[in-house]
Parts: structure tokens; sequence; C-alpha cells
């Protein structure tokens, strides 16, 4: 391979390198000088978790090719400290709690150091648009604004250095006080290692090989090219699982890798460790796998179907789970109805998108303790099931959770942990294994996409007297939490209402879809998303003022909620009426009143953006004669 | 994942034409480079080997911007960046700024650069609709029989189809020749599914000279992006414009037809649905930044209002 | 006016803690030199700031600073079993049983303390660092307490279990208590719709939520404020696409995210109905704070111009689509009879 000599200065250090030509900034930055503070989150500068400065301009690091930094200068997130001494950005980023998950932070930490650079004294309008190259997936970007405005004021003079000080707590009551986090100072400096970052001595770098096929019946799976290519020191298939090849969290119907069928595009069929990610990937490439086409089923209400393509031979309805709640007589209910609304509501299957893709990192000690780091949400659940995969005793199965760059469930089902342990095993070498992001949103789990139809019988005075819901979810190819998430969306569906006569159903079924799992409200987001828009369509034919409605149904203390539980406390309306007052809500039926509405605009909400104004304002109007004669 | 044996960096055009003249055809040219990593991902073209890149930004040829023949010539490794804060482009582009603001984010933009955006062809460029209303001139450069072949071509004829180009494959975009629009208002319109690091659906540019009252059309430029396989002048808008005093009727008959401009094969409907609402927009907040009257201002906005 | 603006609000609840299955979390806890505090349990960090509630759960229950806290990787050879990191639980699960922990662990300390000074030990107090016995001259750094007591052979630990009992549904017809503790919220959201392009900005979110107690109100703010824009970007722009089973949305810039420039001004009010069951009376506000932000736009867009969007995200297109079948009326799809 060609080489390329580069020199440049880094964080003030002068460098001298011969670098592969192919590489970009990025990895010339994490790879070959181990500054692993600036990270990869998507590779197509679509993110921004990659920023470094180079002569003082602000870039993404992840479109650059290494060459055009030669004779220049880079600044990272680990420059940003001088003599250990965080700037005023990280300082305001640590004190106003501006850090989450942590993975977005050194990139957006840099871009607020440009934004306050280009413009010390920039609003918080303007800061949001020069930050608008960087992705967070945690905190809604709020606190972080205010971290921005916090390190200006600050630089400009008009706050005081102690402003980013922690409060001690009088009495030694730690509860209920703004203590800065813990973990932050680690996060905003760039400090902090994930999984992908971790390296260890004679580390393999292991690629996957996945289905182009939503259903198909492996034939046959040819590895003797790859094996011979030079780099690769294992493959690994299905045949390679020693124990149960069967994981999930409450059926285990997922192999480690595709065993005799595929049932989605991008389920692993091969894995191979080779001495570099390029090496790897070559592997891959030239592994030949032979498909018999099977027919395939998209739909969840198709698959539901007499004569559908089963998924799973255990369940030839396709359906995973049925969960059925049942309280009072709907029939009776809906009959005494002063007006009855029935309307379907549908959701989409959406990605957890945390900056951090997966990634992980195995090895088996000197004790033969097959050990896995990787940023997983349940090491707990992941250990027993590898245990059983790989027919170990569970003493000798360790899983450590790396920092978790963002999980919001998604990181909570396992996916890949068991090809890691499977060739750290064959090869007796560290592997590691980081997804791209295209990986990572064409394979990995999503929120459940769903289907409602919703019944509600209430009288004229808003009292809801019965509700019937259905919702079929579509749970893709596998199993993984979606028993779990159905049941909480049933539980949860008919929303926190007294409701004397209900009648709940929630289905799970398999389809050739992308496998849905955790998510972050877990089937109660779809389902009470039908129930809070089918109470606002209530409120309009009731001319019922919808904070009304919902306090005339909110479930109180020793009220039975719809599994007949009877509540030991609700602050149902509490937080409503907090909500009615802090938004100065004007009373009245939800009857499209937008236009003569008195609430809106006040405090609390933001100006509208249209991006327009700076251009404008840096591209004065020509002055006409009709002004000059006004003027 | 993007590989190469070879990457130069040539400081002439003279060495970057032998460069390639030498290889065996097998190269690409890179530029701001910020289309070039992404393309060679999964999803897109996948993991490609080019054996050698040709990094034309730091020709300096490509890099003035000045002023030629009473037009203005903006070398085509420009960043995105220099039409918000360059002087002489500002004054001379006024449609270029807020195009600039739309484009990519703060980062992208410092890389990205014109002759980029106009070589990538994508249907929706957001650079294109305003260097149309500019009247651009391509510049080419090719190494033929031995001497450097410059050519020039419209941007008109320059973009042949989505990602097709009347460049051939040897041949550099040195830059673009533009009308000097001093003293026109300029607008630009556009939406995607969000307010940064988004790719326009559609989008519009509009500038617009008025006469000294700040009430009639002296001239009017308009091009639409996004809607089609190459963004396009909407002359019959024009047309009906030109020369015109402002008046709601005249604003609302010029969008009569404008949804026969939609060519493209998905989301047909809503863009025919957008597309009249943005010439009706785009001329209004144009209007107002050429110094409208009072009067003229209030109609547009009222027009653009529906 | 092209750009209308609306109101809409929405409530919504949620269960804590694992769903109709006993939930545990165990911890261990030593006061260890230096008057820092170990505590030891199966926490999963992954942003919501966890690792911040437990320090300060254990600095007030021992009487120390969090930052005297250190507190252990999760790993399965290292550290009892929390379990996971998900369904709103830390914070009750674990915040819970590291209180309890340091509860026991604080009694062994105060009892061998009381030994050394030969005072009552109910009369020995903590805060900050210190400890001392009350209405005497007996006052130490805890660092030297530590050490003075080692030299007597005392090391201080403690261990605790926390369980919520929960049951499974009944098969027939759902009756079971899921959870123990369920908490409440509400939002109004503040819409402006371009009717011109059919965007919808979401300018400002009121939120209220029950969270039992606030550890770290700052953090729950995060919390809330993320959780919005994760719905929003659901409610409005993400949408994971399959043709036939294949990806056409394979990046982020297909897959799109909001941006800061596509966030509204969140105004957080932490309600707190304790927790009549743990011992610290906190619940929990991860997942249940992103529940009532959809539909809570959705109503915002019907205020504003009058178009119910009931299958999401209400992208662009869809607005538009949606005001050119109000435009048709014959075209309805919302059924109602009286």
């Amino acid at each position: 391979m060609a080489e390329l000599k580069i020199e440049t200065t880094v964080n003030g250090r002068r460098i001298a390198r011969r670098v592969d030509p192919s590489q970009r900034v990025l990895d010339f930055l994490r790879d070959d000088l181990h500054l692993t503070g600036t990270k990869e989150g998507c590779g197509a500068g679509e993110c921004g978790t990659c920023s470094v400065f180079v002569d003082g301009v602000l870039v993404k690091s992840c479109l650059l090719p290494v060459a055009k930094v030669a004779g220049k200068t880079i600044d990272t997130i680990e420059g940003l400290a001088v003599s250990g001494e965080m700037s005023a950005v990280q300082k305001a980023f640590h004190k106003a709690g501006a850090s989450q998950c942590g993975y977005c932070i050194p990139g957006m930490v840099m871009a607020a150091t440009a934004a306050l650079r280009l413009n010390p004294d920039a609003d918080r309008e303007e800061i949001k648009e020069r930050l608008g190259g960087n992705i967070c997936r945690c905190t809604g970007y709020q606190k972080i604004f205010d971290a921005v405005e916090m390190a200006r004021d600050f630089l400009n003079g008009k706050l005081s250095a102690t402003a980013f000080d922690e409060l001690d707590a009088e009495d030694g009551k730690y509860i209920g006080v703004n203590v800065r986090r813990i973990d932050a100072p680690s996060k905003v400096t760039g400090a902090l290692r994930y999984a992908g970052d971790m390296v260890l001595p004679n580390m393999l770098h292991v690629q996957v090989l996945r289905s182009p096929h939503p259903h198909a019946r492996i034939v046959s799976i040819d590895v003797t090219d790859a094996e011979g290519l030079p780099g690769v020191e294992g493959i690994v298939t299905s045949v390679d699982v020693p124990g149960q090849d069967g994981f999930g969290v409450f059926v285990s119907d997922q192999p480690v890798m595709a065993r005799d069928k595929v049932r989605y595009v991008g389920e692993p069929v091969v894995a191979i460790a080779a001495e570099s990610l390029a090496q790897a990937r070559r592997a891959i490439a030239k592994v030949r796998v032979e498909y018999e086409m099977l027919p395939a089923v998209f739909d969840p209400d198709e698959a539901m179907k007499e004569g559908a393509p089963i998924v799973h031979d255990y369940a030839p309805d396709n359906i995973v789970k049925h969960i059925p709640i049942r309280k009072g007589d709907i029939e009776a209910g809906f009959a005494q109805a002063d007006l009855i609304v029935e309307q379907t509501y549908e959701t989409q299957q959406v990605e957890h998108a945390y900056l951090e893709t997966e990634a992980g990192l195995a090895y088996v000690d000197h004790d033969g303790v097959v050990t896995v780091h990787s940023p997983s949400q349940n090491i707990t659940h992941h250990r027993h099931m590898l245990a059983r995969i790989l027919n170990l005793p569970i003493n000798k199965v360790r899983m450590i959770m790396s920092p978790v760059g963002g999980g919001f469930g998604g990181k909570e089902d396992m996916i890949y942990q068991g090809m890691l342990a499977l060739l750290t095993m064959k090869t007796r070498r560290p592997v590691r294994l980081v997804f791209t992001r295209e990986e990572s949103i064409a394979t990995t789990a999503k929120r459940h996409p769903s289907r409602t139809s919703y019944k509600m019988g209430l009288t004229k005075d808003g009292r809801i007297l019965a509700s019937q819901v259905r919702i079929v979810y579509d749970g893709g190819a596998y199993g993984m939490s979606t028993e779990g998430v159905i049941r909480k969306g049933a539980i949860l569906g008919g929303g926190p209402y007294n409701i004397p006569n209900i009648q709940i159903d929630t289905y799970g079924v398999y389809t050739n879809n992308t496998p849905s799992g955790a998510f972050r409200s877990f089937g109660s987001l779809q389902s009470q998303f039908a129930t809070e828009s089918h109470l606002d369509i209530c409120a309009e034919r009731l001319g019922i003022d919808p904070f009304e409605l919902r306090l005339t149904n909110a479930m109180r203390k020793g009220d039975a909620t719809h599994t007949k539980q009877p509540l030991k406390s609700s602050a149902m309306s509490d937080v409503l009426e907090a909500a009615r007052t802090a938004s100065r809500w004007e009373h009245g039926a939800p009857n499209i009143r937008g236009a003569t509405r008195s609430d809106l605009a006040g405090e609390g909400t933001r100006p509208s953006c249209t991006l327009s104004p700076r251009a404008v304002a840096e591209t004065p109007a020509p002055k006409l004669q009709h002004e000059k004669g006004a003027a | 994942m993007l590989s190469c044996d070879t990457y130069l960096s040539p400081g002439s055009l003279d060495d970057a034409l032998a460069a390639v003249a030498a290889s065996d055809g097998r190269f690409r040219f890179v530029a701001g480079a910020t289309d070039l990593l992404p393309w060679a991902r999964e999803g897109r073209a996948g993991d490609v080997h080019v054996p050698l890149l040709v990094d034309i930004s730091g020709i300096p040829d490509l890099r003035t911007i000045e002023p030629r023949d009473g037009r203005i010539w903006i070398g085509a490794a420009t960043p995105f960046q220099r039409f918000l804060d360059h002087p002489e482009l500002i004054r001379l582009m006024p449609g270029m700024p807020d195009c600039a603001v739309w484009f990519a984010d703060n980062q992208i933009r410092e890389s990205a650069t014109i002759g980029g955006n106009l070589v990538n062809a994508s249907p929706s460029g957001d650079g294109i609709p305003p260097l149309l209303t500019a009247n651009a001139t391509i510049e080419l450069a090719a190494l033929r029989d031995g001497a450097i072949r410059r050519r020039r071509v419209s941007l008109v004829d320059f973009i042949k189809g989505p990602g097709q180009t009347e460049a051939e494959h040897d041949e550099i975009l040195l830059g673009v020749e533009c009308d000097t629009l001093e003293g026109y208002g300029g607008a630009f319109e556009k939406v995607g599914h969000r307010r940064s690091l988004v790719i326009a659906v559609v989008c519009l540019s509009a500038v617009v000279r008025l006469d000294p009252s700040g009430t009639r059309f002296e001239d009017v430029r308009v091009a639409i992006g996004g809607v089609g396989p190459v963004a396009r002048r909407m002359t019959d808008v024009e047309q009906r414009l030109i020369g015109q005093p402002i008046t709601a009727e005249l604003l609302r008959a010029c969008l009569v037809g404008c949804e026969q401009f939609v060519m493209s094969r998905t989301r047909q409907e809503y863009r025919k649905l957008v597309a009249p609402g943005f010439v009706a927009r785009g001329l209004a907040n144009a209007i107002e930044r050429a110094g409208g009257s009072p009067d003229a201002c209030g109609i547009a906005k009222e027009i653009a209002n529906g | 006016m092209a750009r209308k603006r609306g109101r809409g609000m929405a409530g919504g609840w949620y269960g804590i803690a694992r769903t109709a299955a006993v939930d545990r979390a165990g911890t261990w806890v030593e006061i260890d030199d230096g008057g820092t505090v170990k505590v030891v349990t199966g926490v999963t960090e992954i942003g919501e700031g966890i690792l911040t509630v437990l320090a300060q759960i254990a600095a007030e229950e021992i009487g120390v600073r969090p930052e005297d806290v250190v507190l252990g990787d999760n790993d399965t050879a290292r550290s009892p079993e929390a379990a996971h990191a998900g369904a709103t639980r830390q914070t009750y699960m674990l915040g819970n049983s590291v209180a309890m922990a340091c509860r026991e662990a604080k009694g062994r300390f105060v009892q061998a303390v009381a030994e050394m000074w030969s005072v009552d030990p109910d009369s020995i107090a903590t805060g900050n660092g210190y400890v001392w016995a009350v209405d005497t001259n007996f006052r130490q750094s805890m660092a030297q307490a530590v050490e003075q007591i080692k030299k007597r052979g005392v090391v201080v630990v403690g261990s605790a279990n926390f369980t919520a009992h929960h049951t499974g549904l009944d098969p027939v017809d759902g009756s079971g208590r899921p959870w123990q503790a369920y908490v409440f919220g509400c939002q109004v959201a503040e819409v402006e719709v371009d009717t011109v392009t059919g965007e919808v900005q979401v300018l400002g979110v009121w939120a209220a939520h029950d969270v039992g107690r606030a550890v770290n109100p700052r953090g729950v703010e995060g919390q809330i404020e993320g959780g919005i824009v994760q719905a929003l970007g659901q409610g409005l722009m993400e949408d994971y696409k399959l043709a036939q089973g294949h990806t056409t949305t394979p990046g982020f810039a297909k897959y799109i995210l909001p941006t800061s420039l596509d966030v509204p001004h969140v105004t957080s009010i932490i309600v707190e109905d304790r927790d009549p069951i743990g011992p610290l009376g906190v619940k929990g506000i991860g997942e249940p704070a992103m529940v009532p932000t959809i539909p809570a736009v959705m109503n915002a867009i019907y205020d504003a111009i009058g178009v119910r969007i009931t299958s999401l995200p209400a992208s662009p297109e869809r607005i538009l689509e949606a005001l050119a079948k109000q435009r048709n009326p014959t075209i309805s799809e919302i059924r109602s009879h009286s």
C-alpha cells in the first residue's frame, strides 16, 4: 500500500507520520494518535460527533481525507483543557447538566467553542443555528443551549467563575439538590472511553456478513475463499455455536447467526475476525452463500391471516403473543353512551439512533472466562443467555458494561455479543466489532409499528363509560422484547382514567421486517398516542375543555386500574392542574380555535425559526428612491 | 469505505491535468470532499476503491473570486461559507446568502464547494437555482493534444440530469461566471424534513430588481429545484412580471400553472402544492429585500400568505 | 396567515420498574479509607444520570459529599445483580437498594464510633464528611473516624436488596398488579404550522410530571427535555422505511433526527407525589417523559389548522395532504354516531 507523509500540528504538538492515504482525519486522530475523544457517529457528516478545528475552522473529520490536513493545525477536544483545566465551555457544560450519554458531547463542545469564537455575543437563536450540524439524541438540546449561554456570559465578563462551582448542601442533604453530574468531566473532555474506543494488544477486527433477503432458506455457506485471504484469523457461522443457539427476552427464538434460514434483511449469517478492518471487509466480500427464496410477509395484519408465510415454525399463526384485558361490560357501557367515537391510529417504525453505534470487545481471560465489554443495558440477562449459548458454567461468562453512548432500550436486547464470544473463543485473541451507522440502522431492533382501532363511549358531561382498544404491533422477524412491549401497551393503553367497562387486546406479530424491540416507553407510546388523540376528538364533539374532560375521568387514589389494581396514590389531577397553570391555558373545547387563542407566543415559547434573518442581516437591502426620500 | 492507492494535491492546473493524463483513467477529482466519503458507504456506492484521488482544491485558479468582463468569477473551490462572509459576493450575489445559510450546516459550509455542488448535479442541489438566476456560465479545462483546452458552457446546458453533467471524466470545473446583481433583492425558499442538515424537497431562488419607486418589477428571475431531474428557470413567471407594476392580480396570475414545473416521480402531489406557494413567498421576500415600497411589500406578503 | 399557531394537550401514565414480574436490585457498600464510600451495584449509566443520583443518595445517607462516593463498574463478575437499565427502574430499584445498603453500613459505622467514644449511638450524627456526637465535643472527619475504627478491627460494610412485588397478569382478563408505583404526566404543546410547506414547528412544551421525589431536579428536567425531543422526532420526522424488507433510510441523511433548530423550548414542572412503599419516596421519569408529547403536538396541529393526523409522522407531506382533504370535505375518516 502506498503511504503518504503527513506533517501536522495536533493540539500544539508537531507530528510527522506516514499514513495510509485512504484514511480520514478521524481515523488518523483515533487510530494513529489514540485521540479517541473525537467520536465516530455516522461517518457521513450528518451528526457532528467528530468535529475538530483545522486551522481554526470547525470541520467534520469523518469527511476529510487525511491528506487535507498536511501542513495544517488540528485542535481536538483533548486540546481544549489547557494544562488540565477545563475550558469555560467545558465547565459550563458540566455545570448546566448539558451532557447525558456524552457521546455527542466532544463534538458539541467543539461546536459551542466555535460558535463563541465566531460571535462572542451570539444570542440563543444564533447559538442554535451554529450547533445545527451536531445531533444530540439525549438532551433535547436545551441544557446545551443553557451551557453555551453560560460560557458566553462568563467569557464576556457578565458571569463570575463561581457560577461554575458546585453548591454545597448546607446540612448534608443532597437528595433534591442540583449536584453536578459526576460523569460529566470525563464526557466534556473526551476522556471517557466507549467500547469502540478500547483497544487490546493483538486485537482482531470483526465484520459481519448479513442476509440480503427478507426470507430465504440457506442452502450452503462457502467460506473457503475468505479463509485464504491475508489477515483472516477466524470465521464463525451457526455451526460454531456449542450450546443452545437461541436467545430472546421472552422466547428464545433468535440464533446468534442465521441457522437454516434468514428471516430479515440484515440478519447476521457469517462473522469474520481479521488483523485489520479492511481485511475483514475484504474477506466478507469473498463468502458465498446460496439462498433459496421463501415467500415473505411484511404486514402484521397479513401475517395473521390464514395461509400467510410462516416466519417461525413454532408459531404457525405468526402471533408472538396476545394480551387481553377485560373489565366490566363494554356493550352495556356503549349502550348507555351519549356519544361513541371510533377512529384508527397508526405509528411507524422508529430507530433509537443513539450516537454510539453497537460495539463490543471480547476476550478469554487467563482463567478461561469469556469476557465481553459492551454498552449493554442488561448484562445480567445477557450473561444468562450467553452461558447457555456457549454451554459454559455461568461463572465462566463475564459481561462488563462499557459506557453506554445512548441506549433508549436499543441496547437492552442482546444482538451481537454472541458472535464476539464465539470469535474470541475460536481465535483465542481479543476481538472487537464496531457497527457502522448504516449497519446499526438497518439491522438492529426498532420501535414497534402499530395499528390501533379505538372505540370510546361517553356521557354528555364527559364521563367515559366504555373503551374498546385493539392494537396490532409489528414485531418483525424475532421475538426480542415484543411480549413485554405489547403487555405494557395493553396495561397502560386505556390511559390514566377511571373507565368502568374496558376491553383491550394487543397482539405482537412476526413478519419479515427488521425486528422490533425495546424502545423507551415500550409499547405504551403507541397506545397512549391513540388514547390521548381520541380524547381530543371526544372533547371537541362534547364541547368540553380537554383538561376538564381528563379531570372528570382522572384516576384517583384508591381507584382500580384497568387490571383491577387499587392505586396506592395518584397524581393525575395534580399534573393536569400543574400543566394547565404553567401553560396559562385558555379554557375551551378543542374546536380549531388557534386563530383566536389569547394564550399563544408567551413565556415558554421560542421564536419561529426561519433561518433567513441571519442571511438578510448580513446583506443589507438596496436603498431605493422612495426610501431615500423618506429618510 | 473509500480507499485509494495515491492521493495527490497538485498546486497548479497543469500538474493536476498532467497527473490524470498519466493515470490509467481510474481516478476521481476531490475538492471539498464532503460528498465523496459519504458516497462510498453502504446504501450508496458501498466499498469503493479509486486508485488515484486528485485533490484540486488547492489550485489557485479555483480559489479566486474577482470581477471579469462586467461579471463576477467564482472559483470552483469556493466554499459555500464565502457567500455569507465575502463582502464582494454578498454585494453582487444577493440570491446566495439565504441559500448558503440553508446549506448543510456551519461546518460543511466551510468545506463544501460551489463547484462540487454543480458537478454532483443533484436534482435538489441548493446552489443550482440561485446560480441559474445569475445566468451562470461554467468554465471547464482538460488536457487535449498536449495543451489545456478551456471551454465555457452555460449552467443550463451543463447539468443534463441527476448526477449527469456536460463535463468529461478528465475535465476540471474551474469556476462559474455570474451576472452581478447589485441592487437586486434575493430570496431562497427551501423545505425538507427539518431545518438544519436538510436535503431540499423543493427549493426556489428569486431575485428581483425594482424601479426607483419600489412598485414596479424591472427584472425578475426565478428558478426552482428539487421538483424534477434538473433545476429550472421559471421563465413563464418571469415574463409575466418583468416591467409590470406590483399588483395582487399580477402576482396571483403568475402563480397559475406553476405546478407544471414539477416533474419528479416521487412526492409529486406535495411538490405541486408547494411550488406556487414558494413562488409567491420567494417573490414577497425578494421584493422586500429589493427595497419594495410598503404597499408593494404588503401586497406581495398578502399573496404569499394565501 | 400562512403560518398558523395552535395548542394541544395530552396526559399519560406509566409504571415504574419491571412489568408484571418481581423486580429486585442488590447493593454492597463499604465506608472506606479517607471517609470515602464505595458503592457496588449492577448500575448501568446510560446517560440518564443514575451515577450522580446514587452518589447523592449515598452521600446523604452516610453523611459524606457526593464526590466522596465511588461507584463500582457494572460487571457480572464483580458486582451484585441489579438487573437492567430500562423500564424507568434505576432511580426506584437501585436508588432504594443503595439507600438501604447505606443505612445498614451507617448503622454499623455509628455503632463502632459510639463504642469508641462511649456515647449513645442515637447521639451520633453525620453530614458532609463529618461525624459527631450531639451535645458533646466529639467531632471528627469521616476519614479520621474510619481510620480509628479500622484500628479497632472494624471494616464497615453494608448490603441490601430492594424488591418490587409485582404480579403477572391473569391470562383471561388481564387482572393483576403489574407495578407497585405509578407516575402521571401532562403536557401542553404550542405549534406553528406553515400551510405553504406543511412544516410543523413546536415552539413550546409545558410538561408536568410526577416523579415521586426528584433526587436531582436538573437531571429530571434533562430527562423530560430529551424525552420530549425524542417523541417530537417520531411525531414529525423520523420514519424507518422498508420496501420488501429492505430499508430505504439507511443513514442519517435519510433517517431524519431533530436538530438544534427543530426543538421547542421546554418548561418542566416537577410534581412530587412520593411513593408510599420504597424507603426514599422516589419513582422515575425516563420513559414517561415522552408519552404525552406526540398526542399533545397532534392535538395542537388540529387546533391550528383543523386536520387530525392519526398516522405518524406528521410530515410536511402528510400535513399538506390533510389540508387538501380538508378542502374537499367529502373525504372524512372520523366516524361518529350519537
